[in-house]
């Protein structure tokens, strides 16, 4: 483990060093607060600090108070170490933010110890860290795939689509379905349906960009959001990633097995401002025409006014499903 | 046992204590005499042109210091009279400030020469 010494006395800081690394910890010294604050703040920085209370430029509370106040670095644990010993000084340095106190000239057992309190105190802290993140990623991530679950990719569609909206973008919709997949479940098992499921999971993912969205909406069905995506790539690049699904096997325990997946495909910025929940509903349609059309295929949810078709007064606008490409197997 | 017959009592520097501090590491006990040999007249002019100056600020710097130096080092009753000084500059106190620093330096006066045959016999 790595200790930070902060003290501008040589003689000081030589015996804390030497004593700690005695003791096995690598140790990394400077003669200030402000240097202690820079190299707290460097990444993979020591994640525990020995901190002389009287320094130059900044006290050891000092230093205290501006690692509190950093965001975004794993917790570190602080010890002052100081002549001052009346209670009032011990508040003023807990309450500055240190988690631990040292009373110079210290005992190099009593050192050890608390070094060695601090290190259980940032084990278990990285272990409340761990535990905190896998339980976010299984309350976001689907089980099976690890493509992002129904919640999440649906509210990550409702934030894309009032991203697109106020910076004038276009986001791709996407919501695709595995073909015939029941059969697959029905001749080969449910173990090799898991298998095609996963693997579909990972082509649909290396298909995208990095900052693009892929989840699991349903048993055999993915929702794809295409962010910031021109309207004249949306279709080509659905049609890119039906090919990459269909044009090579899923290699099962079963053997290899041909499967193909339908889409359906809505362009936000034809739609105007409209709740997810709406566009997707429009996107399932595209799809449920996809599947009607011979399935492997992709279906563009395309928004028409009420004049283009004529006689259906009342309503503005009524979608309907452009074809576009029809790849029967 | 009387403090007179006591050896140790008329050394500076409590030497069993501090070779118990640096956890029986001669090499680093020579390091640290070392390095206390270096700051030390430093740190000890510097008090003294604070204390003819009567610049508080540095009285207390300095004093801290050479308090923080001295205990570490197990050089008690010096180490006292440097925090003495330490707290006299702290809280601005003028008066006495010269005896307080006689007083010092009457501590530390033997105190680098009985280092230097301490370092002797260490190495030997």
């Amino acid at each position: 483990m790595k200790i930070l010494i902060a003290d501008d006395e040589a003689f000081s800081r030589r015996l804390l060093e030497k004593t700690l690394e005695r003791a096995g910890y690598e140790v990394v010294s400077v003669k200030n607060g402000r240097n202690a604050v820079e190299k707290l703040s460097e990444p993979d920085s020591p994640r525990l600090a020995l901190l002389d209370w009287v320094m130059p430029e900044m006290d050891g509370p000092d230093v205290c108070r501006a690692v509190r106040r950093q965001q975004g670095h794993p917790y570190r644990f602080l010890v002052l170490l100081s002549s001052k010993e009346s209670k009032k000084d011990i508040v003023t340095g807990l309450e500055s933010g240190a988690d631990d106190y040292l009373t110079k000239p210290f005992d190099a057992e009593e050192l050890k110890a608390r070094v060695r309190t601090g290190e259980r105190i940032l084990r278990l802290e990285d272990s409340l860290v761990e535990a905190r993140e896998s339980m976010r990623y299984q309350a976001t991530h689907d089980q099976l795939t690890s493509l992002l679950n129904r919640g999440v990719i649906i509210d990550l569609l409702s934030r894309e689509l009032s991203r697109s909206q106020r910076e004038g973008i276009s986001t791709a919709i996407l919501l695709c379905d595995i073909d015939q997949f029941k059969t697959v479940n029905d001749t080969y098992g449910h173990v090799t349906g898991d298998e095609v499921l996963k693997e579909i999971s990972k082509r649909l993912l290396s298909s995208v960009r990095s900052y693009d969205f892929v989840g699991r909406y349903g048993g055999e069905e993915f929702l794809v959001i295409l962010n910031n995506c021109d309207p004249g790539s949306a279709v080509p690049r659905t049609e890119q990633i039906r090919a990459n699904i269909a044009n090579r096997p899923v290699l099962t325990a079963q053997g290899a097995l041909p499967i193909t997946m339908s889409f359906g495909v809505l362009l936000n910025q034809e739609w105007g401002a409209r709740p997810a929940e709406e566009l997707l509903h429009e996107t399932d349609a595209a799809l449920y025409e996809a599947k009607a059309s011979g399935r492997n295929c992709v279906r563009l949810a395309k928004f028409r006014r009420a004049e283009d078709h004529g006689g259906e007064m009342g309503r503005e606008a009524e979608p309907r499903a452009a074809v576009l490409s029809k790849n029967h197997r | 046992m009387n403090q007179a017959n006591n050896p140790i009592s008329r050394l500076a520097v409590n030497f069993p204590e501090l070779l118990e501090r640096v956890e029986n590491d001669r090499e680093l006990l020579c390091d640290l005499i070392g390095i206390f040999r270096e700051e030390f007249p430093r740190l000890q002019q510097s008090l003294q042109g604070a204390v003819a100056r009567e610049d508080m600020k540095q009285v207390e710097v300095t004093g801290h210091s050479l308090k923080g130096m001295l205990f570490n080092l197990c050089v008690t009753r010096a180490g006292r009279a440097a925090s003495r000084l330490e707290q006299m500059g702290r809280e601005r106190e003028r008066s006495g400030l010269r005896e307080a620093l006689a007083a010092f330096e009457h501590e530390v006066a033997g105190l680098v020469p009985e280092l230097d045959a301490y370092m002797a016999e260490v190495r030997q």
